[in-house]
């Protein structure tokens, strides 16, 4: 078990430079999860940390040792690809115990700790088969079995939940947080799920074209997003961002939005006539008469929740309740916002107010 | 079954072109090696004579010479080929100044006909006119001489055949290396393998369907080769390099022994059946998924 600090990472291709002085300190035994859209670059990090990527500047630590120049085998870590990357001439038990035989384990000890792995993962039946005629998750639970035999400083996971089925994904996801509890191994895990992220980091790292947006614990990153794309992509349905101006001063301020509608805004530090981005969650709106009047464009019932869509001018917006409203599209509807679940960010910087 | 009537429809002209040029001129070999003809014999018909002929080949110490280089001379040739084809492929795998240059160069004699490479070969070889000797000579003082020296002659049309056949292992290689997956590679380096392991344990073991076709195709070609060898040293000096081809073409055509030469043929194919059969369940076959 390790540590891993990144600290001001570049990579570059040629001229074109895809990581700009990332940082991040991970701390050991903790469960990190870096999250962004493709193309973001947390794949390129997990890998340079691996030791697959060249780092073009900066220093990449396991555990207080500097890795740039470290070979991937000297690294001491565990790595579970999104294809698995299982061997397929080798057996189940030949993948299994692949790293334990390059290190040179003895045969019982290989036999041992491979049958202990298969049993925590439920694979004593299969050791004799081949990856070809096992299933996507069986595969999975493989690489992950090969990841956990060789006891690493490290566990490396490169979205090992995408090419499972939605039902897989989540019981998966619960094997993986419970195989962490009981390891207390460091893992970095790399998603472009931002509900894999919440449900399972200790720590969110949000990465977007090569920057680190905001590292946070899942909840605080949902309640105290720094940025409009942080507040936009953590939470599912995404956050309401209305576009408009702060007019008034002291208790008196109200958002006005450059469709007209206005909105209460909690105390502030965005001055009188300030350009800004309303930020307000679909699940932190109720319905009420109180409420502002929006017209319905769409509801969608869950049973669990209904999802309102409804409009004032340009200005599109959805809530979701626990009540089972029937409005029909067009009729009106109130919306009740509290001001204190409101974000507000600068138009320009696109920073938390 | 209307699809399948189509399929052999389209399959027809195949089967019976086949069958006329492929099946026919076979069994009809198999049916000459029970036979005594020799048309220029005191009786030119053809003498029923059972498996005498077999029980010949088992005691002719010309074809037990010939097999002997032929075997030599494929083991040799087909390893170093399969060696040096997998160095190239590996070499063409990365990126340098001139690779399509190389490549396209390098697969220069796969176009040559065999007969033409045997005069190439010739012509570089004969003493006094050769480039080969020639630099043998000037450089450490070798006299090299494949008309006297049966070793010389043996390594000479050794290197011939590597040098013609090399490329196609090299093509074949590339072929299979080009459609690996990346991920259980780097999948090794982080399983702690080094160059050589992944090589022994990842690499080989996922290109081997691959070598073993390459290595079939050059054992069937190596083992009936002729013309290259007939017109480079003519079997000679002595029967050094008189390969089983050549053997069975100096029984039938100088000497019109039809019957006994293809009896030899016959064994030569069940021969090449047999090793083929064995490199495959030795090689490839364990391979095969386990039930269960």
């Amino acid at each position: 078990m390790a540590d891993v600090k990144i600290e001001k990472v570049f990579k570059r291709y040629g001229s074109v430079q895809i990581m700009h002085g990332v940082g991040v300190d991970i701390e050991d035994g903790e469960f990190v999860v870096l999250v962004g859209p493709s193309g973001c670059g947390k794949s390129t990090l997990l890998r340079m940390i691996a030791g697959l990527e060249e780092i073009s500047e900066g220093t990449i630590s396991i555990g207080g040792r500097i890795v740039n120049d470290v070979l991937p085998k000297e690294r001491d870590i565990a790595m579970v690809f999104q294809s698995y990357a299982l061997y397929p001439h080798k057996t189940v038990f030949d993948n299994i115990g692949f790293p334990l035989k390059m290190a040179k384990r003895s045969q019982a000890e290989i036999k041992e700790k491979v049958h202990k792995a298969a049993e925590i993962l439920d694979l004593t039946k299969l050791l004799d088969r081949y990856p070809k005629q096992l299933s996507g998750g069986q595969r999975q639970r493989v690489a992950m079995g090969r990841a956990i035999v060789r006891d690493p400083q490290v566990f490396l996971f490169d979205e090992p939940l995408s090419n499972l089925d939605a039902k897989l994904r989540v019981t998966m996801r619960v094997e993986i947080k419970e195989l962490h509890q009981r390891l207390k191994t460091t893992i970095v895990y790399v998603t472009h799920d931002q509900i894999e992220a919440m449900t399972m980091a200790d720590k969110i790292v949000v990465m977007r074209d090569g920057r680190v947006e905001q590292i946070g614990a899942p909840l605080d990153l949902y309640d105290n997003p720094q940025n409009v794309f942080v507040a936009g992509f953590i939470g599912s349905p995404a956050m309401n961002f209305v576009q408009g101006t702060i007019k008034g001063s002291g208790t008196k301020k109200q958002f006005v939005s450059d469709g007209g509608l206005t909105l209460p805004v909690p105390a502030t530090a965005a001055a009188d006539g300030q350009a800004v981005t309303y930020g307000v969650r679909p699940e932190h709106i109720s319905v009420g008469a109180e409420g502002i009047l929006l017209r319905v464009v769409v509801t969608e019932p869950t049973g669990a929740e209904t999802q309102i869509f409804a409009k004032a001018g340009k200005d599109m917006m959805d809530a979701i309740v626990k009540e089972r409203i029937s409005a029909a599209p067009g009729e009106e509807i109130g919306f009740v916002i509290d001001p204190a679940n409101v974000h507000l960010f600068d138009r320009k910087t696109e920073r938390r107010i | 079954m209307k699809s399948n009537t189509f399929g052999w429809i389209l399959l027809a002209p195949t089967i019976v072109v086949l069958f006329f040029f492929g099946v026919l001129p076979f069994l009809y070999v198999v049916y000459v090696s029970f036979h005594q003809w020799n048309p220029f014999a005191a009786n030119p018909n053809m003498i029923y004579n059972a498996a005498g002929n077999f029980r010949q080949i088992v005691f002719d110490s010309a074809f037990l010479a010939s097999l002997g280089v032929t075997v030599a001379f494929v083991f040799f040739a087909v390893l170093t080929e399969v060696v040096v084809g997998y160095v190239l492929a590996q070499a063409f795998m990365s990126d340098f100044p001139g690779k399509a240059f190389f490549r396209t160069i390098h697969t220069l004699p796969l176009i040559i006909a065999p007969i033409i490479v045997g005069s190439i070969w010739k012509l570089m070889t004969t003493p006094s006119i050769g480039i080969i000797p020639h630099l043998l000579q000037s450089s450490v003082g070798f006299d090299l001489n494949i008309g006297q020296s049966a070793a010389a002659a043996f390594i000479i049309t050794i290197t011939m055949d590597i040098w013609h056949w090399t490329p196609l292992v090299t093509l074949t290689l590339i072929a299979a290396l080009v459609s690996l997956p990346p991920d259980p590679f780097e999948q090794a380096q982080i399983d702690g393998a080094g160059k050589w392991q992944i090589f022994w344990h990842i690499t080989l073991p996922m290109i081997a369907p691959a070598v073993m076709a390459t290595v079939f195709i050059r054992l069937m070609d190596a083992l009936r080769i002729v013309d290259e060898v007939l017109m480079l040293t003519g079997g000679g000096p002595g029967s050094a390099t008189r390969y089983i081809g050549v053997h069975i073409f100096r029984e039938v055509f100088p000497r019109t022994n039809y019957g006994y030469g293809s009896a030899i043929s016959v064994v030569v194919l069940y021969l090449t059946i047999v090793v083929c059969w064995l490199l495959y369940t030795g090689m490839l076959a364990p391979r095969k998924p386990r039930k269960g």
